[in-house]
């Protein structure tokens, strides 16, 4: 309960050199350096300066770029990167780092303290207007220098989610020689610390990684190159991995391992925590203001029929934000049973009439057109008849934030820390708070829990916050996705973090 | 004749502007500020002002229009809004790979159209064959004939690869196999087109005296098919190919979605779909001003040939 | 072309039509379940219950055809008119009147005429939606240059036919002489064109929907559906191959008897 000046020093992870993650490795046996791994993506890339990247296709390729102050393991405990220790101080509001010696960016220069004062300057600049700025301004208040090893930032107000912020987009350091070299067209000229270098690069087609021969953590990469190869779609993504044209894919649906079979020098690996799927929908205006119209529909869909026919029955239904088995996972106390009766009488008691028109909008992604459908043929079933509407994904997310889509399927991966997505998501000034939600008591508790450091009593907060957020109902959760990668038997080492992205850079091949 | 070409070049450049705004007008005003889909999820509203100031888009549209086209008319097309990356870099690249792919179809379907339908002189067989294959080229969707073959050669047979596209400098041999399912798909519309056009205008060129005089002679029908009239109906095929050249574009769009191929088409469709003003205005402005110079061109050589056009 | 080849063309044409008309009109009684009904038997091949098999919600293939039929018999003959109505008075009154009036509407023609008509309709599509009207707008708009120009230049030559200066002689306003001298001689190579432009409205909204703009979900719209299936191509081709081949089949229908009224 103590939150006051605590000490928060993580020993035996310092060892000069060899400092580097250990990542379970997917099979044993030892490492074998050289080899080429080819991979199959869906989305296209569109930039590889980690300042302006939001695609998530990107993340995987800045990992083997750049480095991160900090990283996460499979349990999504943070661990040390360029960062190799901190400590936290006054309480909370201010933490100090004490980088990883002898690194150098792919262009030579040192990396030191500096370089990551001027990145985290980069990310605050307005005039760069980073993605990332709205989510650092209101947290960070300065960052000092404090040796050529050592840098210290400053917080307006504590907030423990930032360690695992700098695990991700915010924590990848750029050459800042090679940022003011290149400017704007640092996207496609990235210089960063990492296992990889940027070797060529068809926009949309096919992109080329070759290996740093002067990277930090010595021994490592093992891969000579790694190819990323762009899948027009799924189907072909699979067959690629079969005629051995790429080695490794992932985001598969089940049922695309229909297309596997029983192929010979295929594995599959499930991922650990599934994407969370879950209905949306706007609760401070009509239609959805009206509770009873809410839980209606909780208990009209049929969440087995979905995971069913679209994920093969392998996905876990969610009954929440939260799955199981993250530190601050909790008992299911607030479901929603299918139950088609209850529905009809809850419409009624809503004052909703049968044959009621609601609109619902659609992503063009294959899962959520499938999910949507289905959950219109479910809801006709109890007398609502929902209009489906499509719009281009640039276009969804773009009119999800200015609130002009009203019910549509949605989904997230899971953050490090609790606070990264139930902030953003259900305080009523979450910046991703597109459902209009405002419960002051669940303010309080997203307030207090971004401050608290005990990690049991947090685990409570967010346990409360869960079943509170069950009864309001912003949201309808379906289930937390099945998904699958596939990959040559052959190669060893990758990583499939729980925040859904892989992790290729101590990957290796068997000759 | 220099007085028509300077009418037409007057009619030229208020058009230019006019078409150019209108495109720009309709892009920009309809869709609104493209800053949240710039952000992404990130968007706030604090950050969503902010972009709008930094890149302009609070500035009344003929002011923007104002800007763009300056930029542009100096070869600057800005930046695309999803990548950063200069626009004219992504658009470059982008044109020798459609300009091949459309070049090895209509090359193949010159040879096959030209040669199959002055073959058929006195062979009804090839002539309805030719008919039948011309007409099917011309409706059959090309995401349809892509699609077919994508399953009988990649699928079931394994032949070929499904899609992608790898440049000269990586493999010959991968490159051409590559190639051969788009190159066929987009073939079978243009050897339907030629054909249509090339049989017309045969059937015109052989009611021509020094055809006849041509049989008399003894030639076989088929070297005075080929000797004699194909290289004077040969012309509005080429007249047809010259003026499709915006059609180049449209054309490739599905069959370079279907095999991924970075040309142009794809760019412009991937461009569209995700807002992406810069990439859309400027490959608009390109599309609107190569036809333009296209018609015109075609108009001067119509003209040159046949006075009374001269108005 | 001959006479046996334009005969050949006009049975087969109307044959087609026929058949596509009738798979639409009587879906209800062909198909063999409600078009839009899942199950969890999804991706099945061809067998008794589902003649073409399910797709990717169980759905059957086989009905989802028929009912699209409905959508494109709809779409297409209605975008044909929007091209009529806009293309031809403009055709006529450019091919009558000459001069400048002429040349500013032949200019404008031209370059629609030279755009390619789907990127056009892709943009239009993007900003405005694609709902059953909105199509139906943005094709006749794609469209009604070519029959404009068709238009035109059937006027310009009748223009100064015998029958015509003497109805003009006779003291009949151009709108008489238009309406009741011109038009109806006309007519064939409109009605022609009329279908040559139903073809290709049909072909470009298969387009559209295979680029992702086609008829909002669960509409049964062909090209959206070989999109679709373009995932399972392994798994259930007939996902792509059955509805691709609706569309090919109803646009040749719909040409071959263009080709064959002139």
């Amino acid at each position: 309960m103590n939150t006051l000046h605590r000490r928060d020093v993580l020993a035996g992870m310092g060892s000069i050199g060899l400092a580097g993650v250990s990542w379970p490795a997917m099979a044993q046996g030892t490492p074998t350096s050289g080899g080429t791994l080819t991979i199959g993506i869906n989305d296209d890339t569109k930039t590889l300066d980690p300042t302006f990247s939001i695609q998530q296709a990107e993340r995987q390729i800045l990992h083997l770029l750049y480095n991160t102050l900090l990283t996460i393991d499979v349990d999504f405990s943070l661990k040390p990167e360029l960062a190799k220790s901190w400590t936290v101080e006054n309480d909370g509001k201010r933490y100090v780092f004490q980088l990883q010696d002898n690194v150098k960016f792919q262009d030579g220069t040192p990396f030191d303290a500096a370089a990551v004062k001027f990145n985290f300057e980069r990310r605050l600049d307005e005039k760069i207007a980073s993605p990332q700025r709205t989510q650092l301004a209101p947290i960070i208040d300065s960052v000092e220098v404090l040796s050529p090893l050592s840098f210290a930032i400053n917080l307006k107000n504590p907030s423990p989610g930032l360690l695992a912020e700098l695990a991700d987009r915010v924590g990848f350091m750029i050459s800042p020689t090679a940022a003011e070299k290149y400017g704007k067209d640092l996207g496609t000229n990235p210089v960063g610390t990492g296992a990889f270098k940027l070797k060529q690069w068809t926009q949309g087609t096919e992109l080329t990684l070759e290996r740093n021969p002067n990277y930090w953590e010595s021994g490592k990469p093992y891969l000579d190159t790694i190819v990323f190869k762009a899948n027009p779609n799924t189907a072909i993504g699979v067959q690629r991995l079969m005629v051995g044209e790429i080695d490794y894919i992932y985001g598969l649906q089940p049922d695309a391992l229909r297309q596997l079979g029983d192929k010979p020098g295929i594995k599959t690996e499930k991922s650990k925590i599934g994407r969370w799927y879950t209905y949306e929908w706007q609760v401070d205006k009509p239609p959805f203001d009206n509770p009873k119209l809410r839980q209606a529909i909780a208990h009209a869909i049929d969440r087995d029929r979905l995971n069913q026919i679209t994920m093969e029955g392998q996905a876990t239904i969610a009954n929440g934000p939260i799955p199981s088995g993250l530190w601050w996972s909790s008992p299911d106390n607030v479901v929603y049973p299918y139950d088609v009766e209850k529905a009809k009488k809850l419409l009624a008691e809503a004052g909703i009439a049968p044959g009621t028109e609601i609109p619902m909008w659609t992503t063009p992604t294959p899962v959520d057109r499938r999910l949507n459908q289905l959950v219109a043929e479910q809801l006709a079933a109890i007398g609502l008849k929902i209009n489906i509407i499509p719009a281009a994904i640039s276009d969804f997310y773009s009119r999800q934030v200015s609130r002009a889509i009203n019910f549509s399927i949605t989904n997230w991966t899971q953050r490090a820390d609790p606070d990264g997505l139930l902030f953003i998501l259900f305080h009523s000034k979450g910046f991703a708070n597109v459902t209009g939600y405002n419960n002051p008591k669940v303010d309080e508790l997203l307030a207090s829990g971004r401050v608290t450091q005990d990690r049991e009593r947090r685990k409570q907060i967010y346990a409360e916050i869960k079943d509170q957020i069950m009864r309001d109902l912003p949201y309808i959760p379906i289930f937390f996705a099945a998904e699958f990668a596939g990959y040559n038997s052959k190669l060893n080492g990758v990583v499939w973090m729980p925040d859904n992205h892989p992790r290729f850079r101590y990957a290796w091949k068997v000759k | 004749m220099a007085g028509f070409i300077l009418r037409r070049l007057m009619w030229f450049l208020p058009n230019a502007v006019i078409l150019t705004f209108v495109l720009f007008a309709a892009v920009t005003v309809w869709l609104g500020s493209p800053a949240a889909m710039m952000l992404g999820r990130d968007a706030s509203p604090a950050a969503i002002a902010e972009i709008n100031t930094v890149y302009g888009f609070d500035l009344p549209t003929w002011q923007q229009y104002l800007r763009w086209i300056g930029a542009a008319l100096t070869g600057d097309f800005g930046r695309s809004y999803a990548s950063h990356q200069a626009v004219s870099a992504m658009i470059l690249p982008a044109i020798p790979i459609t300009l091949e792919l459309t070049a090895w179809a209509i090359l193949l379907a010159l040879v096959t159209s030209l040669g199959l339908n002055s073959l058929a002189v006195g062979r009804h067989v090839i002539g309805v064959l030719s008919s039948g294959f011309s007409i099917v080229g011309i409706t059959f969707p090309n995401f349809m004939l892509g699609a077919i073959l994508i399953y009988v050669f990649s699928v079931k047979l394994g032949w070929l690869p499904t899609a992608g596209w790898i440049p000269w400098q990586s493999g010959v041999i991968d490159h051409l196999t590559h190639l051969i399912m788009p190159v066929l798909t987009l073939f079978a519309y243009y050897f339907g087109s030629f054909s249509m056009i090339y049989r017309a205008e045969y059937r015109a060129v052989d009611q021509q005296l020094y055809v006849r005089v041509a049989h008399s002679k003894g030639l076989s029908p088929t070297r005075v098919s080929f000797r004699h009239i194909l290289p004077n109906a040969v012309l509005p095929v080429v007249t047809f190919i010259g003026i499709s050249i915006g059609r180049l574009v449209g054309g490739a769009v599905v069959t370079e979605t279907v095999f991924s191929i970075p040309g142009l088409g794809r760019l412009f469709v991937g461009a569209i779909a995700s807002y992406d003003f810069p990439v859309v205005l400027a490959m608009g402005m390109i599309v609107l001003t190569s036809v333009m110079i296209c018609n015109l061109l075609a108009d001067i050589v119509l003209a040159s040939l046949n006075p009374q056009i001269r108005l | 072309m001959t006479r046996l080849s334009k005969f050949l063309r006009r049975g087969f044409g109307i044959a087609i039509i026929l058949i596509v008309g009738a798979a639409g009109a009587f879906a209800p009684w062909l198909g063999t379940v409600d078009p839009n009904a899942s199950s969890s038997d999804i991706l099945a091949a061809s067998s008794a219950a589902h003649w073409l098999g399910t797709d990717e919600l169980g759905r059957d293939i086989y009905s989802r055809v028929l009912y699209g039929a409905r959508i494109s018999l709809i779409i297409g003959p209605a975008a044909a008119l929007v091209a009529l109505a806009i293309g031809a008075p403009i055709g006529l009154v450019a091919g009558y009147s000459r001069g400048k009036i002429d040349m500013l509407l032949v200019q404008g023609i031209d370059v629609f005429i030279a755009m390619p008509g789907l990127i056009i309709a892709l943009m239009i599509t993007v900003m405005v939606g694609a709902t059953a009207q909105n199509l139906v707008l943005v094709l006749g708009f794609v469209m009604w240059p070519e029959m404009a120009r068709i238009v035109r230049s059937l006027v310009l030559g009748l223009r100064d036919v015998f029958f015509v200066e003497a109805a003009r002689s006779m003291g009949c306003s151009v709108f008489q002489l238009l309406t009741i001298h011109i038009l109806p001689n006309i007519m064939r190579t409109i009605a022609a064109q009329f279908a040559i432009l139903v073809s290709s409205a049909i072909f470009t909204a298969a387009s559209l929907g295979f680029l992702g703009l086609g008829l909002p979900p669960p509409a049964a719209d062909w090209g959206t559906m070989v999109q679709t299936g373009f995932d399972y191509l392994s798994l259930n081709p007939l996902l792509s191959l059955a509805p691709g081949t609706a569309v090919a089949f109803t646009v040749l229908g719909f040409y071959l008897i263009g080709q064959a009224v002139d």
